[in-house]
């Protein structure tokens, strides 16, 4: 802890920071801004930093039409709901229970959970996509959900694992004394108090899948399933270089992003620190 | 009496019960620009014309379809009718994505009246697996304004178009804009400049095809067009000029009314695509087909008939910039040799020439598109990239 | 799994907790992996995708794909990639976290604020800044041409030359917050006392980075260079976005390369061959990270 400093420093470091951040984050602003303009602005030889008439054409016209906003960004939330759902049950007792049990394998199965991280996704592409299709489930929700889950499964396992080995190993064994079976007390004394770490695998896995491109664009043909990622091929063929309707789309795709971040920004970053690896 | 009356209005009931339930037929097509709204009407105008099937149509990025069609082969997830450009259509042909419709030409009153380019793209080893539905052509629009400011008149021939192209380039305008992507459509656009010069597709490493390439490459050397072209379909390139960015460019007949949507006020006027020993064009455009396994063939192939009837293949050209594959349709209107705009193109149909039809199209035209993006981005010599590109299509036909 | 190993009822319990994820991973990820190692030694095509019996070919995919120049290429994009990603977002990370580290009123807040880079899809970030490096409408050009670096504006994802700078930018952006905040965590970490004491003996500030700093921050540099590794070396979705491999395959790497081979040439046994090469590459680097793990493991517990 630094005991003493002027508030002149302090000040100074402050708006050099800020200036950090103001630069470092203009992309943001920059994606923003443009989506605001119309494309006659965007393209003029001279830049301008504030819209000279704020539009919201680009928006307005993505709600229109076969190939609006409004289908990929409900395909988009089903699919990353699904996926945080089928990692977060399959997940979390298997977090649990690697542990706080003895299994046999266990170091391996760890082992091959942390291995799992490092798969690139065209490993798995062609075979996961050859038993999608035996069993029908190409042009369905459920094969980027269960190909999400891939990456967002061994993050929930390996972080949540972590975590659990931090309780207290009396917290179960009082529940059990009262009668409670093994995944009795797991349930009602492990899950709730456990809920910051669970409230960080769950955005993660949700992002994780909210974020992907490569599964849903090579298992989704169906241009009415697509997710926002997927879909934005559809959209830029019908649209070409119009900056400011892409830009809006951005927007769009972002900001559940965003709001997740700002909610939950002190358990993401520890997710973060925790060692995760981005999909 | 009443007995019968009873059944006849039951009967009644039940075929109107059965023909209030029209038959879906899923149909894939990426019309995307100016022509997509008069396509969809095609289509609304069928479903409106009988009540037996109901034709419904969706829209797939062009690159995409081609996906969706190869692995749709294996994923099992295929409309009944597909649009295919048309020098892919031999190579679908053979993979087995296309139904065989010959036995269907007999009776039918459209056997026979198509014009041959476009026709053979449909015929695979002597077998019908689709119908021509549009074709298109290339030209160069030219900004008149621009020109008569520069004191040119618009180029006929390489030199022409060079010597314009230098005058016409200034900070913020190009002289010219292509399309150069790295597709079958960049291919389509890159072609004409191979035949204009005699060369052939047989022999991409003539000493004609490098004189082709190397005038292109040397237009973007000398800056008179942008190193873009590269990432630039044929709706940017019209992007290009219609914000004043490029002066001339080479584009379809289906971007006049974009052109004209996008820059009203703007005075522009087309010719034939520069020469340098012949005119030259490339014929475009798309057919339809049944997909193989389609539950709906008959009523598919209802719909690929009402879609070639002269009357609608004749509205939907005239309204979506685009030319009737049917001889007897081309030749009984007086609108595409009479408008001042499309007779360019009209003259140019006359001799463009088919790509292929060639079951491994595709692996050719991906060795020329990449020979021309290689030169047009300096990474190999034209010569290299077009010896390069040969030798592919040499291990592409042995195969 | 052996039943002599299970103790008790307890045991089985743990297995009940455990199995249903082993199995969900074993069938999408393990099956997988092994079908993908089988198939690069077989002969798929579009063709033979769907028949369940296919002709071994022994190495024929991988001689095919290493006589190829376009695998050359893309390791060499791959590693070139990597390491320039490596490189400036670790300096510049590093360089932040030492900022941020300094103790000032929003350090906190801002260094929070920075992370939202790191969570932006991916495809987001290539839409962007394809836009912000475009030649015509570019605002980096804008800015480098308004304030006389350059005169004409670069095309910096159409050119052969500066493709690949172009992609590592974007990339490192998303990953500088990401170094940053894993050291940042790492420098907190280290107890002020040695500082201090170091500084009653007299040390520098140089000395006292190079002897307490460096070496007490090793495992979080480790660990932020090897995750860093791992997920660059796989980039697949912001160049697909960004540039698709292109200009002429001036940013093609491994997964995009595999990628088109299984997709848009249908050579699915290249494809597999090819993303073979790219596990292989990931899995020595990641051993040795795994390893590292481990030895961290031995000492926590």
């Amino acid at each position: 802890m630094k005991i003493k400093r002027s508030s002149l420093r302090n000040a100074g470091l402050d708006i050099v920071g800020l200036a950090v951040t103001v630069c470092f984050l203009f992309p943001l602003y920059w994606i923003f801004i443009s989506s605001l303009k119309t494309n006659a602005e965007i393209f003029r030889v001279d830049q301008t930093f504030w819209p000279t008439s704020v539009s919201f054409v680009a928006y307005v016209d993505q709600l229109k039409g076969e190939l609006n906003i409004v289908r990929p960004f409900f395909n988009s939330l089903i699919i990353a709901t699904g996926s945080m759902v089928l990692s977060m049950c399959l997940g979390i007792p298997a977090a649990y229970g690697l542990a706080r049990f003895e299994l046999y394998g266990k170091k391996s199965i760890i082992m091959s959970f942390l291995v799992t991280q490092m798969l690139p996704p065209t490993l798995i592409l062609t075979p996961l996509y050859l038993i999608f299709a035996r069993f029908g489930l190409i042009n369905s929700y459920l094969s980027p959900v269960i190909a999400d889950s891939t990456i967002a499964i061994p993050f929930i396992i390996l972080f949540l694992r972590t975590y659990f080995i931090g309780l207290p190993k009396g917290l179960e064994d009082a529940a059990r004394v009262d009668g409670c079976s093994r995944f009795g007390a797991f349930a009602r004394i492990i899950l709730p108090i456990s809920t910051p770490g669970i409230v960080t695998a769950l955005s993660f896995s949700f992002i994780f899948a909210w974020n992907d491109l490569i599964y849903a664009m090579t298992y989704m043909n169906e241009t009415v399933m697509r997710p926002m990622t997927a879909g934005i091929y559809n959209f830029m063929s019908k649209y070409g270089i119009e900056w400011n309707r892409i830009m809006a789309y951005g927007v769009v795709l972002v900001l559940p992003v965003v709001i997740i971040f700002v909610v939950l920004q002190k358990y993401i970053i520890g997710g973060m620190t925790s060692g995760a690896v981005k999909g | 009496m009443k007995k019968i009356l009873a059944i006849l209005s039951g009967l009644l009931l039940v075929s109107f019960l059965v023909s209030a339930e029209p038959t879906e037929v899923k149909l894939w097509h990426y019309f995307s620009g100016p022509d997509a709204p008069w396509f969809e009407k095609v289509v609304s105008d069928f479903n409106a014309s009988q009540t037996k099937v109901k034709v419904t149509s969706q829209m797939v990025p062009r690159e995409e379809l081609l996906k969706q069609y190869t692995i749709g082969l294996v994923g099992g997830n295929l409309p009944d009718i597909g649009m295919v450009d048309n020098p892919e259509h031999a190579s679908f042909s053979a993979m087995g994505l296309f139904l065989d419709i010959s036995d269907r030409m007999k009776g039918w009153e459209g056997d026979g009246k198509f014009f041959k380019g476009p026709w053979k793209s449909c015929v695979y080893q002597g077998k019908v697996y689709g119908i021509p539905h549009n074709s298109n052509c290339l030209a160069l629009y030219y900004n008149t304004d621009m020109l008569k400011a520069a004191g040119v008149t618009p180029p006929t021939t390489w030199d022409e178009l060079t010597a314009a192209c230098k005058k016409l380039t200034k900070p913020g305008v190009y002289g010219l804009a292509i399309c150069g992507i790295g597709n079958e459509e960049g291919t389509f656009q890159f072609l004409p400049w191979i035949l204009s010069s005699g060369a052939t597709v047989e022999k991409m490493d003539s000493p004609e095809s490098i004189k082709s390439l190397t005038y292109l490459t040397d237009l973007i050397k000398k800056g008179y067009m942008s190193s873009e072209v590269i990432n630039w379909t044929q709706a940017d390139a019209e992007k290009q000029f219609a914000t004043g960015r490029a002066a001339m460019m080479v584009n379809g007949p289906w971007n006049l009314s974009a052109v004209k949507t996008d820059a009203p006020s703007m005075n522009w006027n087309l010719t034939k695509i520069p020469k340098d020993k012949v005119y030259a064009s490339v014929l475009g455009g798309e057919n339809f087909g049944i997909i193989y396994n389609s539950k709906h063939a008959n009523e598919a192939w209802e719909f690929l008939k009402y879609m070639s009837l002269p009357n609608v293949m004749e509205s939907f050209a005239m309204a979506a910039g685009k030319f009737p594959p049917r001889s007897d349709v081309m030749n009984n209107s007086k609108y595409w040799k009479s408008d001042p705009l499309l007779k360019v193109f009209a003259e140019q149909m006359e001799f463009a020439m088919p790509r292929g039809p060639h079951p491994k199209w595709p692996e050719i035209s991906s060795a020329i598109f990449t020979a021309y993006q290689e030169s047009f981005t300096m990474t190999k010599s034209p010569t290299q990239a077009l010896k390069d590109a040969q030798k592919k299509i040499d291990k592409a036909l042995v195969k | 799994m052996s039943k002599a190993h299970v103790r008790n009822g307890e045991g089985l319990s743990g297995y009940f907790f455990v199995l249903p994820a082993v199995i969900f991973m074993v069938a999408f990820i393990g099956y997988p992996i092994i079908y993908n190692f089988v198939m690069s030694f077989q002969k798929v095509d579009i063709m033979t995708l769907k028949s369940a019996t296919r002709e071994f070919i022994g190495l024929a995919n991988f001689r095919e794909i290493f006589s190829a120049p376009e695998l050359a290429i893309s390791i060499g994009n791959t590693v070139m990639y990597t390491a320039g990603c490596l490189v400036i977002q670790f300096v510049i990370g590093f360089l932040l976290a030492v900022f941020f580290n300094l103790g000032f009123g929003f350090q906190e807040k801002l260094r929070g604020l920075m992370t939202v880079a790191w969570m932006i899809p991916s495809t987001v970030v290539a839409l962007l800044f394809k836009f912000m490096l475009s030649p015509s409408s570019g605002i980096i050009n804008y800015l480098l041409v308004a304030t006389g670096v350059v005169k004409e504006p670069i095309g910096w994802l159409i050119s052969q030359k500066t493709a690949l700078w172009g992609v590592i930018f974007a990339n490192s952006w998303i990953g500088i917050p990401f170094n940053m905040i894993l050291l940042s965590t790492g420098l907190t970490s280290i107890p002020g006392e040695l500082y201090e004491s170091a500084s009653i003996d007299g040390a520098s500030s140089i000395r006292k980075f190079t002897s307490i700093t460096v070496p007490l921050l090793k495992p979080a540099i480790y660990s932020v260079l090897v995750l860093g590794f791992i997920y660059t070396f796989k980039v697949f979705d912001l160049i697909y976005v960004m540039t698709n491999g292109g200009p002429v395959h001036a940013t093609e790497v491994l997964s995009t390369y595999a990628y088109k081979l299984s997709f848009v040439m249908y050579r699915f046994s290249e494809g597999a061959a090819a993303a073979n090469v790219l596990f292989v590459c990931l899995f020595v680097v990641g051993l040795g990270y795994l390893k590292l793990i481990r030895e961290g493991e031995e000492i926590q517990s």
